[in-house]
């Protein structure tokens, strides 16, 4: 039975870690267009315990890309230099669009395990039951 | 069968190993992102049954020898099979686990049901239905 838990909190805690990257992902999308904006990226990591709970994945710090910002040239832009460019955001639509994309997949796998793992119990319950 | 109820140890026995690999199986699935993290796994039931006492006949020469080790606790030997890892060093691969999801699955529901449907034996046999 504590398996059983185990596996439920292990699958919620990397929902809740996909829950992040993809609100990142939002973040970083909905700032594709916001003038000197760098891309935020999150890292998972394992905890490893001694005392059982091992397994679990959390979210590390929020690290921003340091890849260069893409130069647009618009001279009537208020941010403009003399020759005519301004920093936009080093945000790439593609790469958040398959990040997001792939973060939803896990999320489906993790829910799916998780629904095992609940309908295991259950049914061991179910034993009991007449 | 009613001197020493086998067949529960070995459901019982069978719906450990399962759980014990549900364990693991959402372990790893849950780190399919997590980078540098290896594939864990248990080795299958059958296997472990078998090293535990020799053949699947039952050698009752004495009390509790027989499933033993599966009685409590459930060592089952962990295994990390050898998988090609991704650049970040992440070797898992999400088809394999959720075919290794709906083998547990299976499983689990096999030892129950031979579980439940030894219980119903027993019962008729008390003069219950």
């Amino acid at each position: 039975m504590s398996e059983f838990s185990k596996s439920l909190s292990v699958s919620s805690s990397a929902l809740r870690a996909q829950a992040t990257r993809l609100r990142h992902v939002a973040e970083n999308i909905s700032n594709a267009d916001t003038p000197g904006y760098r891309r935020k990226t999150v890292p998972f990591q394992t905890t490893t315990k001694i005392d059982g709970a091992s397994g679990l994945v959390t979210t590390g710090r929020v690290h921003l890309d340091r890849s260069d910002l893409t130069a647009i040239y618009d001279p009537s832009h208020p941010m403009a230099d003399e020759t005519g460019h301004y920093q936009g955001s080093n945000v790439d639509l593609m790469i958040e669009i398959a990040d997001a994309r792939e973060a939803q997949r896990s999320y489906e796998a993790n829910m799916k395990m998780f629904d095992q793992a609940r309908q295991m119990s259950s049914s061991l319950l179910d034993l009991l039951r007449k | 069968m009613f001197t020493d109820l086998n067949v529960f140890q070995v459901a019982h026995a069978m719906a450990t190993h399962a759980g014990h690999r549900q364990a693991l199986v959402s372990r790893n699935v849950a780190n399919a992102d997590t980078p540098g993290y290896t594939v864990r796994d248990i080795e299958p039931f059958s296997s472990a049954f078998e090293t535990d006492s020799g053949s699947f006949t039952a050698k009752g020469s004495r009390s509790g020898h027989f499933g033993q080790s599966f009685s409590f606790g459930g060592l089952f030997g962990e295994i990390s099979p050898e998988t090609p890892a991704d650049p970040n060093g992440n070797s898992v691969s999400l088809e394999e686990e959720m075919f290794k999801a709906v083998e547990v699955k299976r499983q689990h529901d096999r030892a129950l049901a031979i579980y439940r449907s030894s219980l119903n034996i027993l019962r008729t046999s008390l003069g219950r239905s």
